[in-house]
């Protein structure tokens, strides 16, 4: 029996006053992808913050693998093998591929940047995604599509052997071509065991990508429900209303900031 | 390479020659002039007007190659141009469909691929790869040649009519014939391990094996088999139900309506039994779970079973090579290793031959992407 990667328990997270995560109960599995869905100002940018240890928890629990962790910013998570893929500032503009996919980690032979061995890992990372890209890993990334881009800033997670993966809107910024292109990519790295966390607006993409669907409803867990069992309509229901039929919150109307 | 007959016009010479340099060019990727003309046997003034003429027709292109090995000019490198020749690859999956747009080298140019939970209704499937195939052509700026399909059943190869797909709950669609009217482009089904096979072949595991079964699980298992460089077919293109191959008759029902059919032991869900998953657990959920296995021996019974049908389907097929597929690329090393022993000691032909080989594909879940695309290619590498 495969035990989740990561397991949150009871986050709770506060802006000033405005209490923003409630009680935050949610499960990533390896080789599954889980859909983050809400609507806006839902509280799905704030909980994958606090997992990248961006925002600190006012309370509640973090595993991974099974072991209560404290994530205390980006290094924490990056040391745990959790990859954060944002919307827009994934990579750095003025950087080449290379660059970007090493950025912050870079590789050292006696204290100098190898560069050669990293090309080749850059190199072979793309290749290993059977995706097309550029021509060469040393093309400045203001250049690249955002396609391609989101398609680097994914490749990262395979470079470093990551375990999970949380994708902030990672398509919302492209055209219906390029967003299938990376949400192909998205379940491939499922399929290779990564625990995938996908935060998206769009309910097709979702069902077409997703194996379980989690419903934030103003800053509530309201269901985490299997893609299989239940329709657009009901997970519609969920971001809107908190409830649908069994599903949901007992009393949504009781539910406040 | 078979050479032109005796009063065989030049002309016809010429196309037979450029298919073969094509095919040369698309399968092994870029190559000198030199390397053509040595491989090919053909001289260096028939290579260059060859070569010529396809770089006019901008199906190939020609550069200095960036390393030059000893002195004197360099043999100028041919790359043949994905552009000019794009095919659409579709691999309809049990819980999935996965396409792709390939180009004339076999280089993935897009991808699109998604969840058949809700529904398997073959007329959604179409129209969703019809619609699929419009994004992608405008993406990539791209007019596909033709179009191959791998679907987990039993195919008629002359008109892609599928039979049975009993995990797709598919029976007569007439796949090919539908594709065609919506496409409108040349359509080619095929079976997917046959497809695997045919991967495998050009471009995985087996490429230097004229001798070869590529078996691969998704959710059911099934065979292809190419024996003297040739696809093995039977009356209509009906083989490759090695996973229906009984094994135990003491076993579990099969849907086919045999008992303890081989799939019903090795399958996915015999597999995510072993692992103890639930039967239906998703493909990256087994894969982690194998990943993880601290003690292979869970899987003692599943590879038990797993020898015993390989060392059968050895004896009567006598293949210098067996590649496992699909799920089957995420075995534990120990356990792939542990079954191809066992073959290797049961199989009196394995022991004739000097051990068949048994290895896990390197093309792992793209096999049937990239077999499907092989498949739309054979007729255009004759027409380009
Ligand atoms: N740094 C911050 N300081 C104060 N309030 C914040 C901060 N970040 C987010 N919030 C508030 O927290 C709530 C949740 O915001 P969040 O960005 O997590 O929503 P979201 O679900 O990602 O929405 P969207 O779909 O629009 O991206 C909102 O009310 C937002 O105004
Ligand atoms: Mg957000
Ligand atoms: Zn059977």
């Amino acid at each position: 029996m495969s035990e989740p990667i990561l397991e949150l328990r009871g986050i709770n997270k506060s802006f000033g006053p405005v209490h923003v995560l409630h009680d935050i109960d949610l499960v990533v599995n390896p080789g599954e992808v889980t859909a983050l869905v809400g609507d806006n100002g839902a509280g799905k940018s704030t909980l994958v913050k606090c997992i990248a240890g961006i925002h600190p928890t006012d309370s509640g629990e973090v595993l991974f693998n099974g072991q209560p962790v404290q994530i205390r910013g980006p290094r924490d998570a990056a040391d745990l093998g959790i990859e954060v893929v944002y919307q827009d500032l994934a990579l750095a503009d003025n950087l080449d591929i290379v660059q970007n996919m090493f950025l912050g980690r870079e590789r050292t032979k006696a204290g100098l940047l190898d560069e050669t061995d990293m090309e080749q890992a850059a190199r072979k990372t793309l290749a290993s995604l059977s995706v097309r890209t550029v021509k060469s890993v040393r093309t400045q990334v203001s250049s690249l599509s955002g396609g391609q881009r989101q398609t680097v800033a994914i490749a990262k997670a395979v470079l470093w052997n990551s375990k999970v993966v949380l994708l902030d809107e990672p398509t919302a910024a492209l055209g219906v071509a390029q967003t299938r292109q990376v949400l192909d990519l998205v379940r491939r790295l499922a399929e290779q065991g990564l625990g995938v966390v996908l935060i998206s607006h769009n309910m097709n993409d979702v069902f077409e990508v997703a194996d379980r669907i989690a419903c934030l409803y103003l800053g509530r867990m309201a269901a985490v429900v299997s893609s299989k069992e239940v329709t657009h309509g009901q997970v519609v229901e969920l971001i809107t209303a908190g409830r649908s039929g069994d599903l949901g919150i007992a009393r949504p109307e009781a539910a406040t900031i | 390479m078979t050479g032109p007959t005796s009063g065989t016009r030049p002309d016809e010479i010429r196309r037979h020659n450029r298919t073969a340099l094509l095919r040369r060019l698309h399968v092994d990727g870029p190559s000198t002039r030199a390397s053509l003309a040595a491989e090919l046997g053909l001289n260096r003034s028939t290579i260059k007007a060859l070569v010529d003429g396809l770089a006019e027709a901008g199906v190939v292109a020609e550069r200095v190659p960036a390393l030059r090995s000893g002195a004197g000019r360099p043999s100028l490198l041919v790359l043949p141009q994905p552009q000019a020749a794009v095919v659409i690859a579709i691999d309809v999956r049990v819980e999935h469909v996965a396409m792709g747009f390939v180009g004339l080298g076999g280089e993935i140019l897009g991808r699109d691929s998604w969840n058949l939970h809700r529904t398997r209704d073959p007329g959604e499937v179409i129209t969703h790869i019809v619609e699929s195939a419009r994004l992608m052509a405008d993406d990539l700026d791209a007019d596909a040649v033709g179009v191959g399909v791998s679907v987990p059943g039993v195919v008629r190869r002359a008109d892609g009519h599928v039979h049975e797909a009993p995990n797709l709950h598919w029976t007569d669609v007439a796949l090919g014939k539908r594709l065609e009217a919506v496409l409108k482009l040349p359509v080619q089904v095929g079976n997917d391990a046959e497809l695997g096979a045919l991967a495998e072949h050009v471009r995985g595991a087996a490429q230097a094996s004229s001798d070869m079964v590529y078996i691969s699980a998704d959710v059911g298992v099934g065979g292809g088999v190419i024996l003297s460089g040739q696809p093995l077919r039977g009356t209509g293109g009906y083989v490759g139900e090695l996973g229906h191959m009984v094994v135990n008759p003491r076993g579990n029902r099969c849907y086919c309506g045999c008992d303890g059919c081989w799939e019903t032991e090795v399958g996915e869900p015999a597999l995510c039994r072993a692992l103890g998953l639930p039967d239906d657990a998703p493909r990256g959920t087994v894969v982690a779970a194998l990943r993880a296995l601290d003690d292979p021996s869970v899987l003692d019974e599943f590879a038990g079973w797993l020898a015993l049908g390989l060392a059968n389907i050895v004896n009567v097929l006598g293949p210098e090579l067996v590649v496992l597929g699909d799920l089957y690329t995420a075995l534990p090393d120990a356990v792939v290793d542990s079954v191809s022993t066992a073959v290797q000691r049961r199989s009196l032909v394995s022991r004739a031959v000097g051990g068949t080989q048994v290895v896990t594909s390197p093309l792992g879940r793209d096999a049937k992407l990239v077999g499907a695309a092989e498949l739309a290619f054979e007729p255009v590498l004759e027409t380009l």
